[in-house]
């Protein structure tokens, strides 16, 4: 017998027992990490989702006595494939983190900062959301619902439903450090987020600074796994070797900033020696309708001059661009804060992707990029059509006004927003309401500290003691992904619709809430018609949930789905042939006429990174998400923190030597905005010229036990951008730049 | 006696830990005092730009020749009789560390709270009832799998790069050192 995973499986008869026994199992929340008697018979197996990352990985739990034993995979399950990564693995952590936000509580020193004791004094729902609510009316009654900021993820509807009812202009996510500017190029190039990729079917993968095997995303390492186990080719730009490069079949160590070059070679060698699917690009993309503009477009990027840019040598991008066209199944995957958000010259990057992909004649088909094919689940609009909106009036303190493509995207700018805050709108903004985000997700969050100190009236709501809740006036506790329920659409490896529950598997721990329940409350103290049924009664989240679940065709309610567990519609899957880009055949846009008509590249332009290494900062910084962590949220998780518990400033050890650094030693990174330190690890993995700090690290917040305090932010280095700069450099996608930095390095006596 | 071991094949393993976070949460191993049963460790080799890693997820391997049950002076170290998993009594064990010591992959681990030697059991319970180990069940990748020994003891090879010599020991695990197919 092969010995394979499946017949290991089989021959320990290793499936199916449902119930389980355990000589330590925790009792609770104080009990958490304290070794406790043993499980029982009366533990069951509950079928939910992960919630740590967007692919929602389908997931069983132990529970006992309504304490969660153990998280692992959903067997069959097309995203996990039965498995979690080291962070859903760990999800119990988060729940019973004993650091965990517990009531509400106001602030009773006015003082704000991190050396300030806030003086927190425990207070009811009730007088949270009287105080909220009184706040949110006097702002907009005195000043206009611009004076209003939300920080939080359009989600969940109820929130949107509450901020577009009051006409609040300022909601602002992250974004624009995730995968912005791909949402904006897919939009007029494939016509929609073709962010699910086919790895497994690939022939040859290009990955330009994409890094998601490293961050653990085990549905793309998954995907990357199975493509080199099938024989497909993988190649790897990337200044550092990650753990992507060691499952690549080639590593090119690029300079930082540069893979928009190579790309333009790319194109350029693809291009002039006919090497795209012909018959692909000539039925299904507009590039024979504008094949000169083309054409004499690319003729200047040619590997000679890229090489001169990247350091990556001329005849391996002609090679490399050669193989990738005539591998019959190339992809180029672009999703996600690598290669998306890096640096200025990102949009251009993802642009040059798209264009690739296109050429090789792989999207929505076998081994490229395609478009997931979701189960729709109604909004809360949807269910419960709400009263006109009345329009939004103001100034967006992010200046995403100011870029049309952004603009349309309603998402926000994290890098634009304390510069507009501080400078373009000072005053503008009275109270802020921050849901689930932290300081450090900002690039310099001392600035954005600044920005936090200017408004009157702070509301954080969170399920930890983040920094942000430290800077608040009132604190509203969170619940948790593993207290909620919900209903959850695929669309990460969707080749057929699935959604799945997400189950609260634990009863909401202490008095925590939902972000949903905060909007209702507000809702019916500042906007009941938008909160209120035809009937008189107020919008309950539980029967908006059964009705989503009805409407999606998921089952009769939420109850019956969630006994289901999963729910899958088997389809073939049937590549388009029409291509929602805008264009009026319905055609993939290698050419955007849009962008040209708004002021931006019809096609990408080579344009460098924002800032060069220069006498005064002679080294690139560089940054990454371990994956054992979840950006800025998961540092203070003890099992989590006992594996990664810290960062450092990685330096190759031919740098160190010239500036005689030992391992271990302090040393001080600056940049033009501002300085960390950390102790030296020297690696053999990170290019001479750059240093790397690992982000998430670095909490401020007094009141994480276990992470505040820890390691340095990476982003007190990282400049902030006004809105006028993205402008000036062409960054029509609003890429936010938190790679594009320089710095120097120094040990510390 | 049916015994059991690991199969790892690195070439899979994408460093996510899920097999730590998992061995932590089945296990309830104490946190903040030292103890990790399972861990992946990265090892770099060469000089930039010719560099490269090997990421090495290790456990006990409940090794045939266990050194630790030979160096316990109070012998809590033994073999189970069902399986021949190498356990550690906790009632009887002194925590003087000659165990760690001796063992070549520093698999038994001093808990700094209660002064006592701890290691992965191979999840016996879960063994008990039908499951594979927690560190195996949840590797995404398939590469960390657990079996029966007699199925994974010809398969791959003993031994791999910065692994101490399996002559010493007979450690359960084997490694499928091949690269991917291909260029």
């Amino acid at each position: 017998m092969a010995l394979t995973r499946r017949n290991l499986l089989k021959s320990t008869g290793a499936a199916g027992a449902a119930l389980l026994t355990v000589p330590g199992a925790l009792k609770g929340f104080d009990q958490f990490f304290r070794p406790a008697s043993s499980l029982s018979a009366t533990a069951t197996k509950v079928t939910t989702c992960c919630g740590i990352c967007s692919p929602a990985c389908g997931m069983q739990a132990t529970v006992q006595d309504g304490v969660i034993q153990f998280l692992e995979g959903l067997p069959g399950d097309a995203h996990g494939e039965g498995h979690l990564c080291g962070k859903g693995a760990a999800g119990a952590g988060f729940l019973y983190d004993p650091d965990r936000l517990k009531y509400p509580m106001k602030r009773t020193n006015p003082n704000k900062g991190f050396d300030e004791d806030p003086g927190w004094v425990r207070i009811s729902w009730t007088e949270a959301l009287d105080t909220i609510a009184g706040k949110m009316k006097g702002y907009i009654d005195a000043y206009g619902a611009e004076s209003l900021l939300f920080i939080t993820l359009p989600g969940p509807d109820l929130l949107v439903r509450l901020i577009n009812a009051m006409g609040i202009v300022n909601r602002t996510d992250h974004i624009d450090v995730c995968f912005q500017t791909d949402r904006i190029i897919q939009k007029y190039t494939t016509g929609g987020k073709t962010w699910c990729n086919d790895f497994e079917n690939a022939k040859y993968i290009l990955l330009f600074g994409w890094d998601m095997v490293s961050k653990a995303k085990i549905v793309y390492a998954n995907g990357v796994v199975k493509a080199r186990s099938n024989g497909a080719k993988v190649v790897h730009f990337s200044p550092t070797y990650t753990a992507t490069s060691r499952m690549s079949s080639e590593w090119q160590n690029i300079k930082p900033g540069t893979d928009l070059a190579v790309a333009l070679a790319m194109i350029n060698v693809i291009v002039s020696e006919n090497l795209y699917n012909k018959e692909f690009v000539d039925a299904y993309s507009n590039f024979g309708q504008y094949e000169a503009q083309i054409r004499s477009h690319f003729a200047e990027y040619t590997p000679a001059w890229a090489e001169t840019e990247s350091g990556v040598a001329a005849a391996d991008i002609a090679r490399i661009a050669r193989e990738f066209a005539q591998s019959g199944g190339g992809i180029v995957p672009a999703h996600k804060k690598t290669l998306c958000a890096n640096y200025m010259n990102s949009t251009q990057l993802v642009h040059a992707v798209s264009i690739l992909n296109i050429l090789a004649g792989t999207v929505d088909r076998a081994g490229g990029r395609y478009f997931p094919r979701t189960v729709a689940i109604p909004g809360v609009d949807a269910v419960y059509p709400p009263p006109a909106y009345p329009a939004k009036k103001g100034a967006r303190v992010d200046g995403r006004d100011k870029l049309p493509f952004v603009q349309e995207t309603d998402s926000g700018l994290f890098s634009t927003l304390a510069d507009g805050m501080l400078t373009k709108y000072p005053g503008q903004i009275k109270m802020a309401f921050w849901n689930a985000y932290t300081i450090l997700a900002f690039p310099n969050p001392p600035k954005m500290e600044q920005a936090m100190k200017s408004v009157e009236f702070v509301v954080a709501m969170d399920f930890l003691p983040t920094d942000t809740v430290s800077m608040a006036d009132i604190v509203l506790p969170s619940a948790m992904y593993l207290e909620l329920n919900d209903v959850v659409a695929r669309d990460y490896q969707a080749k057929y619709p699935q959604a799945m529950p997400r189950v609260a598997v634990s009863a909401p721990i202490f008095e925590t809430k939902s972000a949903g329940y905060v909007a209702i409350e507000l809702g019916k103290r500042l906007c009941p018609d938008y909160f209120k049924l035809a009937d008189g009664s107020w919008i309950n989240p539980n029967v908006l949930l059964d009705e989503k679940v009805k409407r999606a065709g998921l089952g009769e309610n939420f109850a019956e789905f969630k006994a289901k567990g999963i729910v899958e519609k088997p389809a073939p899957f049937v590549p388009r042939t029409t291509f929602a880009t805008g264009d009026p055949n319905g055609k993939c846009q290698v050419y955007v006429p849009q962008f040209a008509a708004k002021g931006a590249e019809a096609l990408p332009k080579w344009h460098p990174k924002r800032e060069q290494p220069s006498a005064d900062f002679p080294l690139y910084y560089l940054t990454f998400i371990p994956g054992i962590h979840r950006r800025n949220t998961s540092e203070n998780n003890r099992i989590l923190h006992e594996i990664m518990p810290t960062n450092a400033a990685i330096l190759n050890p031919a740098l160190a030597k010239t500036m005689n650094i030992k391992e271990g030693q302090t040393v001080v990174i600056r940049s033009r905005v501002g300085q960390i330190e950390l102790p030296a690890h020297l690696s053999e993995i990170i290019r001479p010229d750059a240093v790397m700090v690992a982000h998430g690290f670095g909490h401020r917040s007094r009141y994480l036990s276990v992470a505040g305090g820890n390691g340095s932010r990476d982003g007190d280095v990282v400049p902030d951008a006004s809105i006028d700069d993205f402008i000036a450099a062409g960054n029509y996608g609003g890429a936010s730049c938190i790679m594009d930095v320089v710095c120097n390095i120094a040990p510390v006596a | 006696m049916e015994t059991y071991g690991w199969l790892l094949d690195q070439k899979r393993c994408v460093e996510c830990r899920a097999c730590e976070s998992a061995c932590k949460q089945w296990n309830h191993v104490e946190i903040g005092v030292g103890v990790r049963y399972r861990q992946v460790r990265v090892y770099e080799m060469g000089v930039f730009p010719k560099v490269s890693m090997q990421a090495l997820s290790g456990s006990c391997h409940h090794c045939e020749g266990a050194y630790c049950i030979k160096v316990c002076p109070v012998k809590a170290i033994s073999r189970r009789p069902e399986d021949g998993t190498v356990q550690i009594d906790q009632s009887k064990c002194v925590g003087c560390q000659q165990c760690y010591a001796f063992c070549p992959y520093a698999a038994p681990q001093f808990n700094q709270r209660t002064h006592k030697m701890e290691k992965c059991t191979m999840c016996v319970d879960r063994i008990d009832a039908g499951l594979q180990p927690a560190c195996a069940t949840l590797c995404p990748t398939g590469a960390l799998q657990w079996g029966k020994w007699s199925d994974i003891s010809e398969v791959g090879s003993a031994t791999t790069g910065n692994f101490a010599n399996p002559k010493q020991t007979a450690p359960h695990i084997r490694f499928i050192n091949d690269p991917y197919p291909g260029k």
